[in-house]
């Protein structure tokens, strides 16, 4: 606990000096480890006192960190989590969608370093705008024709 | 049947201590092991062991901690050091000085271990920052708040558990070691500028980032800050007068933590789940473990052999204390020996009847500076090297001995001469 302290106390100073405004809160971090089909699907949460919980999934790839107001929620969506892979482990294409996801997230960071690193220029961007553009239209299609294997919940982000 | 108890105790209580000093198994742990073996093979009842703790050490011990910790998140600390450096101009002797100094304060108000908690981390970004080596300034700030918490009533645990045993006071504390303390102080500060004077060189341009750093953007709770230095000041002010008042320390300690937490509407949870529990309760389990062995006799006769030893003479005794609690602060936990210590000079007070006051501040002086002697002499030193062996320079117990314990010789020699004129 002292070594924390200690560790949290020079972060707050050098964050601070910064131009931060540094809350320290004490908290339980929880990870979570299931094994469905001999993949591993991880989640790392935060409990605290402040209501204020932040969920991310691990493995088998990264799912963005979201804040939720109620503890109850968390284990909700880790249950939902669950249930997808538990579908989707049954699939044939389970190793291509795995795949696929590992290069979407590899071509996120590509594109941010691109966008930190470099100076684009506007044709590139529009080029770019374009592919992402294909990619969703096609996820659009592929959604109206291929058949739905889950019905628990509707999906957020493909309506 | 009584013969059996100074056995078990005996044996229960060497056990234990072996296992503290060997370090091998988590010191509270053993100590409260060893406790509840005393009273699971009735060398004292339980109702006398509960009543053997000193809570009186251990009220003192929860309040100053539950002071401290809300403090620790004004930033006070942040900002007096960033001040202090900038003031410095960036010149590494004067921030080593300065930090030095703010250190032996701070801890002769705080406990240690929270004072280096306080200080290191500020001490580590200024260094990191002026391309310091931070060794020298984390080693003048473990020196630094071993002398300051000599110097009173509450700065080390072996001052409170004398305090707590005998009723010496804040003031009589501070009339009776801090001039020692002060005088250790700036001979070893004067010592350490000759051995680390090659450390202290930086570049023109670090010393410009260093005076980057804004002081006020540290302090991000104006109405914590002016609550906490409101109360810490009414508990230094009930220290001062709390002899006056028939008020124990431990009294003014919890109305200061309780009156902190009750103004500053700090979480209770958050503040109580901080406390250092795990020291807490090994001063329980030491208390316990202590209180059977005098319960069964086993002091009074060390006290007799040590009155037989000296000839009941003040000064020789005085001297073997200092430096026999000096040499074995070193290398063992000061908070067992100077618990063991406590009911042995009693003794030899009640069998001799010799005023064993001198006795207690060779005690608090050899107990408090001997923990400077070695990387394991006392909890601060053993933080400060866990914080450099994280950032990849571990310090070794050879190499920290080679430069420490002649210090720690100098300061028992100063307090030699100093016990030696003005008390015996």
């Amino acid at each position: 606990m002292n070594y924390l302290n200690v560790e949290a106390s020079q972060h707050e100073m050098r964050l601070i000096q910064m131009g931060a405004k540094v809350e320290q809160i004490n908290s339980k971090m929880c990870y979570i480890k299931f094994v469905i089909e001999g993949i591993p699907v991880e989640y790392v949460y935060n409990l605290n006192k402040k209501n204020k919980y932040f969920l991310e999934r691990t493995k088998p790839y990264p799912l963005a960190v979201k804040a939720y107001e109620n503890v109850a929620d968390l284990v909700e969506v880790i249950n939902v989590d669950i249930k997808q892979f538990k579908n989707v482990v049954k699939s044939k294409n389970i190793e291509s969608f795995l795949a696929i996801n590992k290069e979407l997230i590899s071509t996120i960071k590509k594109f941010e370093d691109l966008f930190l690193y470099y100076n684009v220029p506007t044709e590139e961007v529009e080029l770019l705008k374009n592919k992402i553009g294909e990619i969703q239209q096609e996820i659009a299609k592929t959604k109206e024709t291929a058949e739905r294997v889950f019905f628990d919940k509707e999906p957020e982000n493909l309506k | 049947m009584l013969q059996n108890h100074v056995f078990i105790a005996l044996i229960i209580f060497i056990l234990t201590y072996t296992a503290i000093i060997s370090e091998k198994i988590n010191r509270t742990v053993i100590a409260l092991f060893g406790a509840v073996l005393m009273i699971i093979f009735q060398v004292l009842p339980q109702k006398r062991a509960f009543g053997i703790i000193d809570f009186n050490t251990i009220g003192l011990l929860i309040g100053m901690m539950i002071i401290v910790i809300i403090l620790r998140k004004t930033g006070i600390f942040q900002y007096i050091a960033i001040r202090t450096a900038k003031a410095s101009k960036g010149d590494p002797w004067k921030i080593f000085l300065m930090f030095s100094i703010i250190t032996a304060v701070a801890s002769a108000l705080l406990d240690n271990v929270t004072t280096i908690l306080l200080i290191a981390p500020v001490t580590l970004v200024i260094t990191d920052t002026l391309k310091l080596n931070a060794f020298p300034f984390l080693f003048a700030e473990i020196f630094a708040a071993n002398i300051g918490g000599t110097a009173t009533l509450i700065g080390d645990p072996p001052n409170i558990m004398i305090g707590g045993a005998t009723g010496l006071g804040f003031l009589d504390f501070i009339y009776n070691i801090a001039p020692a303390a002060v005088l250790v102080f700036i001979v070893t500060m004067f010592i350490m500028k000759f051995i680390f004077r090659k450390e202290f060189k930086v570049t023109e341009e670090n010393k410009k980032n260093m005076l980057l750093f804004d002081e006020h953007k540290t302090i991000q709770n104006k109405k914590l800050l002016i609550q906490s230095g409101i109360v810490l000041g009414i508990t230094i002010l009930g220290f001062i007068l709390h002899q006056a008042v028939h008020l124990e320390s431990a009294t003014v300690a919890l109305f200061g933590g309780v009156l902190l937490l009750l103004v500053s509407k700090a979480d209770p949870d958050e503040i109580l789940m901080e406390i250092e529990w795990s020291t807490v309760f090994f001063f329980v389990g030491l208390f316990v473990l202590v209180g059977a062995l005098e319960e069964v006799g086993v002091i009074k006769i060390l006290a007799e052999k040590l009155i037989a030893a000296t000839e009941g003479n003040v000064m020789v005794t005085s001297m073997l204390i200092l430096w026999f609690s000096a040499v074995a602060s070193a290398f063992v936990d000061n908070i067992p020996f100077v618990a063991t210590m406590i009911p042995l000079i009693q003794n030899m007070q009640a069998i001799s009847g010799i005023d064993v006051t001198p006795l207690w501040w060779s005690l608090a002086l050899g107990a408090c500076l001997g923990g400077n002697g070695t990387i394991v002499g006392a909890s601060a030193n053993v933080i400060a090297a866990g914080m450099m062996e994280k950032r990849g320079k571990k310090i070794g117990f050879v190499q920290y001995l080679k430069l420490a314990f002649p210090l720690m010789l100098v300061s028992i020699i100063i307090s030699t001469i100093y016990l030696l004129v003005f008390y015996v």
